[in-house]
C-alpha cells in the first residue's frame, strides 16, 4: 500500500486520502505544500517544479517504504505536482494511514523531511524580474536563473 | 559518429543555464575524473557555479567522484547532472 506520482494536473485532497484509507486505519494524516504568495518579502508569481522523473519516483518510493515499515503504516501515498504551480494551490501531498494517530503524525513530518532533503524535484521561483533555482539545502539564498 | 560511441548527459535546474539545452550525447568511453574537466571546457564556469555543489549519476545511481576515480562512462550510458534539489 506504498503509492508514489509525479503529475502536471492539479493535485486532488480526496483522490490522495483515499490511496490510503483503509478499515485497518485509525488516523489518516495529510500533508499539502502550497505556494506562498513571497519568500523573504519578495512577491513571487509562481513556483514551477522539474524532475529527472526515474530517479524521483525511485527516490520517492523507496522514501515512502522505509517511513511504512518504520512507523508500521498501513498505507502511504506521496504525490508531487510538475510544472507551474500558482498561488495557493498545492505542490505536494504526502497522506499516510496508521493504527494510531501518534505515529501518523511522527510519520508524515518524517516523511516530509525526507522528501525535501532527496527526491530529484527542482523548484524555480519565479519573481517579478526574473527568476531563480531554489535549494533546500541550508536555506541557500538560490541560483538566479540566467538567460 | 555511431550512436554506440556516445553516452548521454542530462542537465537539471542552474545546469542548464550553462549548457542552454536539457541533455546532449558526448563521446564515449570517457573517464569519470575527466567529467568536469570536459563540461569546463564546453561551458566555461560551470564548474565552479554549479558542479562543485552537484551530485552525478550513471544510470541513475549516484557515484563519488573521489571513490570512483577509476570508472569509465561507458557508450550508452546516462550520467545527470544533480544540484542542489528542492522538492516541496
Amino acid at each position: 500500500n506504498v503509492h508514489v506520482c509525479l503529475t502536471h494536473a492539479p493535485l486532488n485532497l480526496s483522490t490522495t486520502v483515499d490511496l490510503v484509507r483503509s478499515p485497518k486505519a485509525g488516523a489518516i494524516v495529510l500533508f499539502a505544500g502550497t505556494t506562498r504568495d513571497s519568500f523573504d518579502s519578495i512577491p513571487v508569481t509562481t513556483l514551477s517544479y522539474t524532475t529527472y522523473t526515474p530517479l524521483a519516483l525511485r527516490t520517492l518510493h523507496t522514501i515512502a517504504q522505509e517511513i511504512k515499515e518504520k512507523h508500521g503504516l498501513v498505507g502511504i501515498a506521496i504525490t508531487h505536482r510538475l510544472g507551474d504551480v500558482g498561488i495557493g494551490e498545492e505542490s505536494i501531498h504526502i497522506a499516510l494511514s496508521s493504527p494510531h494517530r501518534k505515529s501518523a503524525w511522527a510519520a508524515g513530518e518524517e516523511a516530509l523531511e525526507e522528501v525535501k532533503k532527496k527526491a530529484e524535484i527542482w523548484k524555480r521561483e519565479v519573481f517579478e524580474d526574473g527568476s531563480v533555482w531554489r535549494s533546500n539545502r541550508d536555506g541557500e539564498r538560490g541560483v538566479r536563473v540566467e538567460d | 559518429m555511431a550512436s554506440s560511441e556516445t553516452f548521454k548527459i542530462l542537465y537539471f535546474a542552474a545546469a542548464i543555464s550553462y549548457s542552454k539545452c536539457d541533455g546532449e550525447t558526448l563521446p564515449a568511453p570517457l573517464p569519470l575524473s575527466q567529467l568536469y574537466e570536459m563540461l569546463e571546457k564546453k561551458y566555461p564556469g560551470i564548474t565552479e557555479k554549479v558542479l562543485r555543489g552537484s551530485m552525478v549519476t550513471i544510470n541513475l545511481d549516484y557515484v563519488d567522484l573521489e571513490e570512483e576515480a577509476e570508472r569509465v562512462i561507458k557508450p550508452g550510458d546516462e550520467v545527470a547532472i544533480i544540484p542542489p534539489v528542492s522538492a516541496g
